[in-house]
């Protein structure tokens, strides 16, 4: 897929556009959230943003918050998204697992739309405890919308037994100014129930927030890990 | 990470490339004649004493003969270099306040060469009250009391309370150290265990803390080809109790060593084919390489034979004045 079409906006910042929606709905600012305001399902793009961003385009459903119901028009965008690209034979793991979650989101979060959705696909686990924590780590940031409550719960068990793993590929981010890895990471390590005391992770977020926040999916995954699990400020 | 079997073929033929390079490099830690006055300490009694230092504990800890006796030789070379201790009594004459000749003293004092003109001097010196004032560097603080230790002088301060003031003590987010902090990590953790040699020292907070986070730091310090603080980073990690072997950063601090044996302090060593200049760039993690490679040989004979941390395997090493965490 080209990153840039004549005359058009960047992919990089359509997708932007939607991580700052979604940062902004999840601090509790500006309009009650639609992903069909920040995605509009005219734009040529917004399936391609919508399958980067995976699930965290409806992760403001999963704030446990009254009104703003998923509108009809969410699940015909998203729907667009699952079949404009689904994972293909050779597809990464992190592809997979990407589009695994936002098939997970959407049966969970857009249940109230009539939409059929596709079962959600199996998706390789092995990695999970083979990967050398480097390798591991990059590959969990990449997941990191996929750290929402109830999501991905078989995963999340899993990568409890690795969270000192992923705890230095946080301190390696962070060294290595991989602000959005850091943040991924930072991601889930506020999900997991036993990220390690002196990693300092409440600080960690805080700290990547300012260094890195220039990136809205930097800010996207600092904010999520506040408002779901209480971590950074 | 629980205690691994090293790789002692690898281990050994570090140690054996990095004394053969200092051997072949003795003349560049002679010292010269104005070493008392204007010569700069960086460039003169900094690399002997690094010398001294490492050798002396190669000398007595490596369980293989042969690098033993090559480490005495240096270490009798160094000694030699002091002109037997007489240099300590010129520099506390010349600096009677200052904390470096005492830390240079107390490496050969542990191994019981001592200078009669020396130890009046400093058992007058720390004695003052001006000894006992804090000084900025907390890490050199507990070095200065290390020395004291060696020395068989009173300690100044609570090393206790000095280390909590360190940036080991101080169990920093392990995110937040840069080059100078891990530095300062490495030396806390040499001056509290004596270089290894007392490791129990290290409390099981702290040795948690750094079996937690070294593989990070070690992996960040590795792909900037820091070298030397890698090396810094190996030998920390011998320190631990059951202590881990990571075995691709010691495969990827082999891959640094040039054919002569010397490991480059940085990225890769200087080619001009200046001899002085390729001293300088890599004197000091070549022999932080055997350093580290000695303790890691005998982290993992302990793996192999199966004893306990903290045990007595050390104890040929330990020195006289360590009677304090002695049964």
């Amino acid at each position: 897929m080209a990153e840039q079409t004549q005359g058009a906006v960047p992919l990089s910042a359509v997708i932007a556009d939607a991580a700052t929606g979604v940062a902004l709905a999840l601090r509790g600012e500006g309009d009650p959230y639609a992903l069909s305001a920040v995605l509009r399902q005219s734009d040529a793009l917004a399936p391609a943003a919508i399958r980067v961003l995976g699930a965290d385009v409806l992760a403001p459903y999963a704030m446990d918050l009254p009104g703003a119901p998923a509108g009809g028009d969410d699940a015909e965008v998203v729907h667009q998204a699952l079949t404009s690209f689904p994972p293909g034979a050779d597809a990464s793991e992190v592809s997979v697992w990407t589009y695994r979650g936002l098939v997970e989101a959407s049966h969970t979060l857009l249940s109230a739309s009539a939409r059929d959705w596709p079962p959600p696909p199996d998706a390789a686990t092995g990695w999970v405890d083979a990967d050398p924590w480097p390798k591991l780590s990059h590959r969990v940031s990449q997941l990191a919308a996929l750290a929402l409550p109830g999501l991905a719960p078989g995963l999340a068990e899993q990568l409890t037994a690795r969270t000192d793993d992923l705890a230095r590929g946080f301190v390696r981010a962070v060294r290595r100014r991989d602000w959005l890895q850091a943040a991924g990471l930072g991601r889930w390590l506020a999900r997991l129930p036993d990220a390690p005391e002196s990693l300092g992770l409440d600080s960690g977020l805080a700290f990547v927030r300012h260094m890195g926040g220039d990136d809205p999916r930097v800010t996207l995954h600092v904010v999520a890990a506040r408002r779901f699990y209480g971590r950074g400020w | 990470m629980t205690g691994g079997r090293g790789d002692p073929g690898l281990l050994d033929s570090m140690v054996h490339g990095s004394l053969g390079w200092l051997e072949e490099s003795r003349d560049f830690f002679r010292l010269p004649p104005n070493v008392t006055t204007d010569a700069d300490p960086n460039l003169t009694l900094k690399p002997l004493g690094e010398l001294a230092e490492l050798t002396q504990l190669i000398g007595v800890l490596h369980p293989r003969d042969e690098f033993r006796q090559t480490a005495r030789g240096l270490f009798a070379f160094a000694w030699n270099e002091t002109r037997d201790g007489e240099l300590f009594a010129e520099l506390i004459r010349g600096e009677p306040f200052a904390t470096y000749p005492v830390e240079l003293y107390g490496v050969f004092a542990q191994a019981g060469l001592r200078h009669a003109e020396a130890d009046a001097l400093v058992d007058t010196t720390t004695r003052l009250r001006g000894w006992r004032v804090a000084r900025e560097d907390h890490t050199r603080t507990l070095g200065v009391l290390n020395a004291e230790r060696r020395i068989g002088l009173r300690q100044h301060a609570d090393s206790g309370a000095v280390l909590a003031l360190t940036g080991l003590g101080g169990l920093p987010e392990p995110w937040a150290l840069d080059r100078k902090a891990a530095y300062g990590v490495t030396h806390d953790v040499f001056h509290l265990t004596d270089w290894g040699r007392n490791r129990q020292r290290l409390s099981p907070e702290l040795a948690g803390y750094l079996r937690l986070w070294l593989p990070s730091w070690l992996e960040n310090w590795l792909e900037e080809q820091l070298w030397d603080l890698a090396g810094e980073l190996l030998a920390v990690t011998a320190c631990l109790p059951q202590a881990p072997y990571p075995a691709q950063a010691w495969q990827r601090l082999a891959g640094a060593r040039a054919a002569d044996g010397s490991v480059p302090e940085i990225g890769a060593a200087p080619s001009s084919g200046d001899r002085a200049e390729a001293f300088t760039a890599c004197y000091h993690s070549t022999l932080v390489t055997a350093f580290a490679a000695t303790l890691a040989r005998i982290a993992s004979d302990e793996a192999e034979a199966g004893r306990p941390a903290g045990d007595t395997a050390m104890a040929g090493g330990r020195t006289s004045c360590e009677s304090e965490t002695a049964p």
